[in-house]
């Protein structure tokens, strides 16, 4: 790994997405939620990048402004060497099979009125040039590809399990031949037996295709278990990123410290050594963040210079970084 | 005397009008819209009571006679009106003998005769045929053909006034022939007939649409060969009165519309648009206030307002003329109605040879006589400003149906009276139950449980004889007639009964008059009756539509045939 | 599918049956008489006998089989007979339903009336819908834009400004104060005669359909966009647009094809509900410009007791409704492919 020259394939830079609030009989901007509030990191080519958090803490809205499925209010978002973060109609519609996504809730990401068929074929009718049979046949490696029975084709989304409709919105994202796929919480939806088989496959897909991934999760575990590096957010920043094993075996930020000792160990052994963090208080309302640290109000370390300086986001060790004014 | 003037003026007039207009061409003048807010349902007056449907009708469908403007009757499809003294009414009056006019044709060609009469006749008598007229034909003994032009209508006893069948737009003449499958049950099934009616009026159907339009077209056998002016007609039906009055006098799309009951200032604003003319016409029609002879008193329990008990003060003659001389019929007139009223000193004010010419004093107020009047009765004002004469107070209770036109007339009515000292208490009764005539309410207008009542009455036809009848003895209403008669104001007089006797047995036209104006002064000057509006029909006509003529006796459409466009 | 609309069609039968039947029961009870119109002079022995000429001193029961037998049996024996000739027994005297007023075929007045309404109401609501249908899918797209707000302020006036009110105000625009000879002038009695058979005829009819159809298509149009704006703005939000975003579709293909044919499913069925209300026609803007539709006509009816021709009216709306019910279920099975009623 140290080896390999590493050339990030996605650059992100002090990320921006407020989404305002409007009140009153006028609908006047009475503020914004803060929802990615300046974040920065790289996801190399060929790695998964596991991005963690609590619900609510931003991390969807990164995959999806990474994406551009949002317009973005601030920073950069280089994809291949191309910024997409001001990229618009059809120069953003072109980079579009580079990158694609795969969704948390795999009913309601795929059109009900479509059969499975059109659903797969539908990008290549955008972005290709292909006869009637080509697309069939397109069609027919992805669904082998993702395990789906061809004949399942002419289906339509509602007469699938839940495993299979996840499996038909990852053929649709492969249909273009991305490079970048994000999947935002891909199992989250599915039975814990499913779960398994749906990260296998996208293991599999990786290595087949040589894929990159965003993987957003709340689930730590299956975030080790696939992710090369991990990232973790909290209130529309990340507080920590790390080589995956470095970060689950020894976690620098208070925060990441508390949400991995929630996580349960496997090996019995281990299990009675890890003390327990609690955090105190609730998640502070992103449209109003508490000043400094955002993590201040519920950190076991906080001091007076958290509650007024926003620590800075630096490297602490070898391609690990943190936000935070206690780590050397 | 009179009716024989008319008749040879009315013969004279068509001589002149058809040596005058010989180079008038029949269809000249395209096509005129007539727009009647209420739809025509049939072409068949016999099975619809309609005003619309008879009015429709009219322009297609004649009688043997029809009346005018004035409430005369015209010779329509005869020479002459029979009567008495031209021997056309029989000594007896039991029967009355009509000689069509020679050569009348219907529309399709073929000859007019009395064999038609004498179907028409029989086809509405028939009882299972559900005709609406029939009671036109009350009394009709036999209707017999002598000739083919000549018909004699038998009554079963003497008939003075015996132009019940056949005059007037709602009992024309059907054609035989079209009819013949018709009588009875089948009647209904004919609504190729009722709706295509071939008739001898100046108009024939070229296509009925029922409840929505009808097209006409000149009639080409029709007897006056320059008329009618127009070639086509159209009659629109559907919408509202205000409706009907724009599209005459705003927008300007039709030519004549029917029947437009609306506030005086809206029809006022409309024709001020310069399009059209309003138009009214004045029928029998008229709002009075009935004074109770009777004492209303609730201590009299079932006698309350019957004869055994008389008004403690309504019985003194001066104080009904006072309150009949402290009104103001003109504002009354001008707030209430506009053009659709005028004012009457009359309960008969019309068909014009009825009006009295002797009561003409009521029209302007007199304050100030009213209360010369009382205090020389020795009613005397007491603490309060309300006259009172050996312990009686002159307080009044006044009744009428809710309608905003009438609580404006109380209103007004009460102030007046209170300056001649008289004071009013108010008190108005929902229509259905005012006028509903059921026996247990208290608040029927037969029962007048009050001291005055206000509303307004006619009669069908232009005949007086049963209306005047109203106000005989016999016709008081009591527990006794179940409270039926139109005798409200509890009047009696026997010189009056003896009035309605000799009318009943008399035929003369000028002879009826005189009795039926004798009965109206007798009721008004003794102020039982007070009159205060004669309340009229308004309709309206474009300005470039000529010949109109408003008849509120007959049809709104008499004398379409003498319709024209202004040149 | 087939299976199901079958079903539903067979149990339309006693259902219609029973709503003929209470419908008889309402006019047969409602306090009214068919001679109650006439003049005061009319007497009371002829109202008797105008009534016993009706049928109506006949028990109650027995008119209402009549009836029955009338509208189900020899109606449809006389339409065989009018169209293709086939005489089934008695056609030249078989009692047709005949109203108490115009003393005609009930069926045939209401024939007469069809092109009216259609041309009219069905114009209207047609015009509504193409109204509708882009407003609500701007609006929608367009949340809490100016397009939006001026959206829901149409809407609104649409749907609480009363059509008589806004006909009358048309009529005096457009009839009264603009000048007959201007070419903007529209006549504000409709005539029912004319007929379409050249292009000047054409126009007219254009002319004299302008101001109904325009106050009842924004009647219908203030309902349905408010529709259709509600469903695009709940599938804009679903994943399966993000999706269709994500591929790198158009604008125009994610809203046009994804969103609109999503959203339509909902709207289609309303559309389909809102059929029989043409056929129903719109009695007071009939009124108002005398379109003399059949609303008007069972305006008519009802103040003239005419229960005949109310009955079959009535009825006929009740058909109506039901068979249309049915076409919003069977469309709404063929659009959503989630539905199956199997």
């Amino acid at each position: 790994m140290l080896d390999a020259p590493k050339k990030p394939l996605v650059r992100v830079e002090n990320l921006k997405m407020h989404f305002p609030i409007f009140r009153g009989v006028l609908k006047r901007q009475v503020g914004a939620v803060k929802a990615v509030d300046g974040i920065s990191f790289d996801v190399f080519e060929g790695e998964t990048l596991g991005l963690v958090g609590e619900s609510g803490c931003g991390k969807s809205t990164v995959g999806r402004c990474v994406l551009r499925l949002y317009e973005v209010t601030g920073g950069s978002i280089t994809i291949d060497g191309t910024d997409i973060a001001t990229l618009s109609g059809a120069d953003l519609r072109a980079k579009r099979p580079e990158m694609q996504m795969i969704f948390q809730d795999p009913q309601a990401s795929l059109n009900p009125r479509m059969t499975v068929g059109s659903i797969i074929s539908e990008p290549l009718d955008e972005h290709e040039h292909m006869t009637r049979d080509e697309k069939r046949a397109k069609v027919g490696e992805l669904m082998d590809a993702v395990g789906l029975a061809r004949r399942f084709a002419d289906r339509y989304p509602h007469e699938f399990s839940g495993g299979q409709r996840q499996r038909i919105g990852i053929a649709r994202a492969l249909a273009l031949n991305p490079k970048f796929i994000v999947c935002d919480e891909p199992i989250a939806a599915l039975d814990v037996s499913i779960q398994a088989q749906v990260v296998n496959l996208l293991e599999d897909l990786q290595e087949k295709f040589g894929l990159t991934y965003l993987f957003i999760s709340h689930d730590l575990s299956m975030v080790r278990h696939l992710a090369t590096r991990v990232a973790v957010m909290y209130l529309g920043r990340l507080v920590e990123l790390g080589d995956a094993e470095t970060l689950y075996m020894a976690p620098r930020h208070p925060y990441t410290q508390a949400l991995l000792s929630a996580v349960p160990n496997p090996d019995p052994a281990q299990a009675g050594h890890i003390e327990r963090i609690i955090l105190e208080g609730d998640v502070p309302s992103p449209a109003n963040p508490p000043p400094g640290c955002t993590f201040s109000t519920r950190c076991p370390r906080a001091q007076a210079v958290c509650k007024q300086d926003s620590p800075a986001w630096r490297e602490i060790g070898e391609g690990h970084f943190a936000a935070c004014h206690f780590i050397e | 005397m009179k009716l024989k003037y008319l008749v040879a003026g009315t013969l004279g007039a068509a001589l002149l009008s058809t040596t005058a207009m010989a180079q008038m061409e029949r269809g000249r003048d395209g096509n005129a819209n007539i727009i009647y807010w209420q739809a025509a349902s049939t072409l068949n007056p016999y099975l619809s009571g309609g005003t619309k449907d008879i009015d429709a009708a009219s322009m297609v469908l004649e009688p043997l006679a029809h009346y005018d403007e004035n409430g005369n009757m015209v010779p329509t499809l005869v020479d002459e009106i029979p009567t008495v003294a031209n021997g056309g009414v029989s000594a007896d009056l039991t029967s009355i003998t009509w000689k069509l006019s020679e050569g009348l044709k219907w529309s399709d060609g073929t000859p007019v005769t009395s064999a038609d009469v004498v179907f028409t006749a029989n086809y509405c008598m028939d009882e299972t045929g559900g005709c609406q007229q029939s009671a036109k034909f009350g009394g009709v003994k036999s209707v017999e053909a002598l000739d083919d032009l000549t018909v004699k209508i038998t009554f079963d006893g003497p008939k003075p006034f015996p132009y019940g069948p056949f005059v007037g737009a709602t009992t024309p003449i059907l054609q035989a022939a079209q009819f013949a499958n018709c009588m009875g049950t089948a009647a209904p099934t004919c609504t190729e007939q009722n709706f295509g009616p071939i008739g001898t009026g100046p108009f024939t159907v070229t296509e009925f649409r029922a409840n929505d339009t009808i097209s006409l077209a000149a009639n080409p056998n029709y007897r006056d060969p320059s008329k009618p002016a127009f070639a086509t007609l159209t009659f629109k039906g559907g919408g509202d009165a205000a409706a009907a009055a724009r599209s005459v006098l705003e927008t300007g799309e039709f030519d004549y519309a029917w029947n437009l009951q609306l506030a005086p200032e809206v029809l006022a604003d409309m024709e001020a648009k310069g399009q059209g003319t309003v138009l009214s016409g004045f029928g029998p029609l008229v709002e009075r206030l009935m004074i109770n002879l009777t004492d209303p008193d609730p201590k009299w329990g079932d006698e309350r307002s019957t004869v055994a008990h008389p008004h403690p003060f309504m019985t003194d003659p001066a104080v009904r003329q006072a309150l009949s001389m402290a009104i103001d019929r003109p504002l009354l007139v001008e707030i209430g109605y506009g053009k659709a009223g005028k004012v009457t000193c009359n309960v008969l004010p019309s068909p014009a040879i009825y009006d009295s010419p002797n009561n003409a004093g009521c029209e302007v107020q007199d304050i100030a006589g009213a209360n010369a009047l009382l205090d020389e009765a020795g009613w005397v004002r007491g603490a309060d400003g309300v006259r009172e004469k050996d312990g009686v107070r002159l307080s009044i209770l006044y009744q009428t149906s809710t309608n905003a036109v009438r609580q404006d007339f109380q209103a007004l009515i009460k102030q007046w009276w209170a300056e001649i000292g008289v004071e009013t208490e108010l008190k108005n009764i929902d229509a259905a139950v005012f006028f509903g005539g059921d026996q247990s309410s208290p608040d029927t207008f037969q029962k007048l449980y009050a001291d005055v009542e206000m509303y307004a009455n006619n009669f069908d036809g232009t005949d007086p004889e049963a209306y005047m009848g109203n106000w005989q003895c016999s016709e008081i209403p009591s527990p006794d007639n179940a409270w039926l008669g139109g005798n409200m104001p509890r009047y009696c007089n026997p010189d009056y009964d003896k009035l309605v006797k000799e009318m009943a047995g008399t035929a003369d036209i000028n002879e009826r008059a005189r009795l039926a104006i004798a009965m109206n002064d007798m009721l008004m000057q003794s102020y039982t009756i007070i009159p205060l509006v004669h309340r009229g029909n308004v309709a309206a006509r474009s300005n470039t539509l000529e010949g109109v003529k408003l008849n509120v006796w007959d049809s709104d459409l008499w004398n379409v045939a003498d319709w024209s466009r202004a040149k | 599918m087939l299976n199901f609309t079958l079903r539903r069609l067979m149990f339309t039968i006693p259902t219609l049956l029973l709503i003929s039947f209470i419908i008889f029961l309402i006019l047969d009870l409602a306090p009214n008489d068919p001679t109650g119109n006439l003049p005061l002079t009319i007497p009371p022995e002829v109202r008797a006998q105008i009534r016993t000429s009706l049928g109506l001193d006949e028990p109650m029961y027995w008119r209402y089989l009549l009836w029955c037998k009338q509208f189900f049996i020899n109606e449809p024996l006389n339409l065989l007979n009018q169209w293709f000739g086939w005489c089934i027994g008695d056609c030249e005297n078989r009692l047709r339903v005949t109203s108490f007023l115009t003393r005609s075929p009930v069926v045939d007045l209401i024939a007469e009336r069809m092109p009216q309404t259609l041309w009219v109401v069905g114009m209207s609501y047609v015009v509504g819908v193409l109204i509708a249908l882009p407003i609500g899918v701007i609006s929608a797209y367009k949340q809490y834009s100016w397009f939006d707000q001026f959206g829901t302020l149409i809407a609104m006036i649409g749907f609480s400004v009363p059509t008589f009110f806004t006909g009358v105000l048309m009529i005096v625009i457009f009839s009264v104060m603009i000048p007959q000879d201007s070419m903007f002038w529209l006549p504000s009695i409709y005539d029912t005669t004319l007929k379409v058979v050249d292009w000047p005829s054409f126009v007219q009819q254009m002319r004299q359909m302008a101001m109904p159809v325009m106050v009842l298509a924004l009647f219908n149009a203030a309902h349905i966009s408010r529709f259709m704006r509600a469903s695009m703005l709940d599938n804009l939000s679903q994943d399966y647009v993000r999706t269709a975003r994500a591929k790198g579709l158009k604008e125009k293909t994610v809203l046009l094809v994804h969103v609109l044919r999503n959203s339509m499913i909902p709207v289609v069925t309303v559309i389909a509900l809102g059929i029989p209300q043409v056929f129903g026609g719109a009695i007071i803007t009939e009124q108002i410009f005398k379109v003399n539709g059949l609303g008007q006509l069972l305006i008519i009816g009802i103040q003239n007791s005419d229960i005949p021709l109310v009955q079959t009216l009535t009825f006929l709306f009740a058909v109506l409704i039901v068979i249309f019910n049915l076409v919003a279920d069977v469309l709404y099975g063929l659009l959503d492919p989630r539905i199956r009623y199997d």
